[in-house]
């Protein structure tokens, strides 16, 4: 029988939908059952959705690039 | 007349250049670059990957000017080296393999050693294995979206990734920032993929908990 520590340690095979199904099953009995895994699935995948607002942020601003610039052409000089 | 018309149809084929260089593989860059050290093709890597590596770079070295030495150092490289690259990974996977190392050599060089504290043993569980008590109280995920993306939220988020251990921090990075699969990571850190899991698993409780102790103050 699925104990709380179980979801814990099963979430991200269960979010990738990778368990399989008898464990799934044993993972939803016991969450339908204890609000405070239905709470931590939940919590877990909003989690989830804020970290993957970070993707694609833009750091390399015109002047990082310019100096970037100004190095590769004082290392890059032919001799 | 003539020279504005010479000086127009120039700039329509460079924009037409421009538009078509975006189109190209890596892989055809790489093979102008190396073998004929065409400029606008090396330029092209750097706009597809200066973000990627910069970001990577700030967050093992937490910190702007380190990165940017560590940006500096990896695009250095490859304009030497980029004849290095074999083809037997992804040219990505190979560039933040590159900057990983870049990262490591410069935190040394700088006598910047992170205590690398292990993540195995959180968990939000008790000793008994329940989360009783633990979680519901703090339960956030059902706010509203204009709360939960908030410029403060992102803020936050960004911090308790920054405060991970380095091998956790990295892990996470690659697989849920970039995105990257499970093996794409064990190639580039050179760990194996039940420690990616593993890792990843563990920076994800830490990060979680982190949330919910943000809502939950901010709610007071």
């Amino acid at each position: 029988m699925f104990i709380c520590k179980d979801v814990v340690e099963n979430i991200m095979d269960y979010i990738d939908s990778e368990l399989d199904l008898e464990t799934l099953k044993e993972l939803e009995k016991h969450t339908g059952d204890c609000p405070e895994c239905m709470a931590f699935v939940s919590t877990y995948r909003r989690m989830l959705e804020i970290t993957g607002k970070l993707k694609d942020k833009p750091f390399v601003t015109p002047e990082i690039r310019n100096r970037l610039k100004i190095l590769l052409e004082s290392k890059l000089k032919p001799v | 007349m003539e020279i504005g018309f010479i000086k127009k149809l120039i700039s329509v084929i460079a924009t037409n250049d421009n538009e078509q260089i975006t189109r190209i593989s890596d892989d055809e860059l790489i093979r102008r670059y190396t073998q004929t050290r065409d400029e606008a093709s090396f330029d092209e890597i750097v706009n597809r990957y200066s973000d990627r590596i910069y970001g990577f770079a700030l967050r093992i070295t937490r910190n702007a000017s380190d990165a940017e030495e560590v940006f500096q150092e990896v695009f250095l490289t490859l304009a030497k080296k980029l004849d290095m690259f074999r083809g037997e990974s992804k040219f990505s996977s190979w560039l933040y393999r590159v900057t990983v190392n870049a990262s490591y050599m410069y935190l040394r060089s700088q006598k910047k050693h992170e205590n690398n504290i292990s993540l195995e043993n959180y968990s939000p569980y008790d000793e008994k294995g329940t989360l009783m008590g633990r979680i519901m109280y703090k339960d956030w995920s059902s706010r509203p979206d204009i709360i939960i993306f908030n410029k403060e939220a992102l803020i936050i988020i960004e911090k308790a990734i920054n405060e991970l251990p380095e091998s956790y921090r990295t892990v996470f990075h690659l697989s849920d920032i970039e995105g990257l699969s499970n093996e794409e990571v064990s190639e580039i850190l050179e760990i194996s993929i039940p420690a990616v899991k593993s890792r990843l698993h563990r920076a994800r409780l830490f990060l979680r908990d982190k949330l919910s102790d943000y809502f939950h103050e901010w709610r007071k």
